[in-house]
């Protein structure tokens, strides 16, 4: 199952998304981070994020790119002995926070820049691989895309790019929702849209 | 006449083609608004030649949501800004239907 979370900034977007995860009654709970802290606002941003998932029971993952790379740490853990048996599971939940920055990251890495139709391609293979392993994922992803601002081409392709993955994933999702000022407004439920 | 609005690389004109085939489409409306303001056209004169190119016909207009922003630095940007609001609302109102389009995804708003 496949649920995402679409919202502005400090929409509550992600405060939605841990306690929809938390509600659940998924055994193992990971918490896969794909911001880079690079400097002190980020790292104070991290901090906040952390400090809110604080007693949660979450198992964090960090992967700023390459995501299937938690693959394997999914499955050390959730295997208890550390053997690597393929006990894979209905009982996991992977929250992914969050699209933005992936995006970023893919298309902006090694010191290069990527192009967005090679990122989108590559980013639906890392996220169906995942899906595939991890059966039930919850991604969360950034409304950046109603101001007035003519961005240079390299911005415009990092939007074009992520505005892409979000409709594949929102096509793939069985649940969409929009969160507005910490309320969460459904465009599809149950795979139906509303 | 169909209004269908969204934020940037949202699907909207797939949306479009997807639900109202038989549609005519004015695209990217928010475009041909700031077109028009940059050759010295008056918001009443850009609202009087939208309607009179969607007078005949089934249309289907579409347009990014532009509003949801800081205001913006320059002075030519926040009349873009205010007049394709205004230009919008208004055609919110005549319009039959008009839909939001969100990741894809679209809903009837009116």
């Amino acid at each position: 199952m496949i649920t995402l979370i679409y919202g502005g900034s400090s929409s509550g977007k992600s405060s939605y998304a841990e306690d929809y995860v938390c509600k659940s009654n998924y055994k193992n709970r990971y918490y896969l981070a794909t911001m880079v802290p690079y400097d002190e606002e980020s790292k104070e941003r991290v901090k906040r994020h952390r400090d809110l998932r604080a007693g949660k029971d979450f198992v964090t993952l960090e992967h700023s790119v390459d995501i299937t790379d938690a693959i394997p740490e999914v499955l050390t853990v959730d295997s208890g002995d550390f053997s690597t048996d393929n006990r894979l599971s209905q009982e996991d939940i992977i929250l992914l926070e969050c699209m933005s920055n992936l995006v970023a990251n893919e298309m902006f890495r090694d010191g290069q820049v990527f192009h967005s139709d090679y990122c989108i391609k590559k980013i639906m293979e890392d996220v169906k691989e995942l899906h595939q392993k991890v059966k039930n994922i919850v991604i969360v992803t950034n409304n950046v895309f109603e101001d007035s601002a003519e961005y240079d081409e390299g911005t415009k392709d990092y939007l074009r790019a992520l505005g892409k993955i979000n409709q594949n994933i929102s096509a793939l999702a069985d649940e969409v929702y929009e969160v507005v000022v910490g309320i969460a407004i459904p465009i599809k439920e149950k795979g139906r849209v509303l | 006449m169909i209004l269908i609005i969204g934020g940037s690389y949202q699907g909207k004109t797939a949306y479009a083609r997807a639900n109202f085939p038989e549609y005519r489409y004015l695209n990217q409306l928010h475009l041909f608004v700031k077109k028009r303001l940059d050759e010295g056209k008056k918001p009443d004169a850009i609202m009087a030649e939208i309607l009179d190119i969607i007078k005949e016909g089934e249309w289907a207009i579409i347009s990014d949501e532009i509003g949801n922003g800081v205001v913006p630095l320059e002075p030519d940007d926040r009349r873009w800004r205010e007049i394709t609001g205004s230009i919008l609302t208004a055609l919110a109102k005549e319009a039959t239907e008009v839909h939001r389009v969100v990741c894809g995804i679209g809903q009837r708003i009116k």
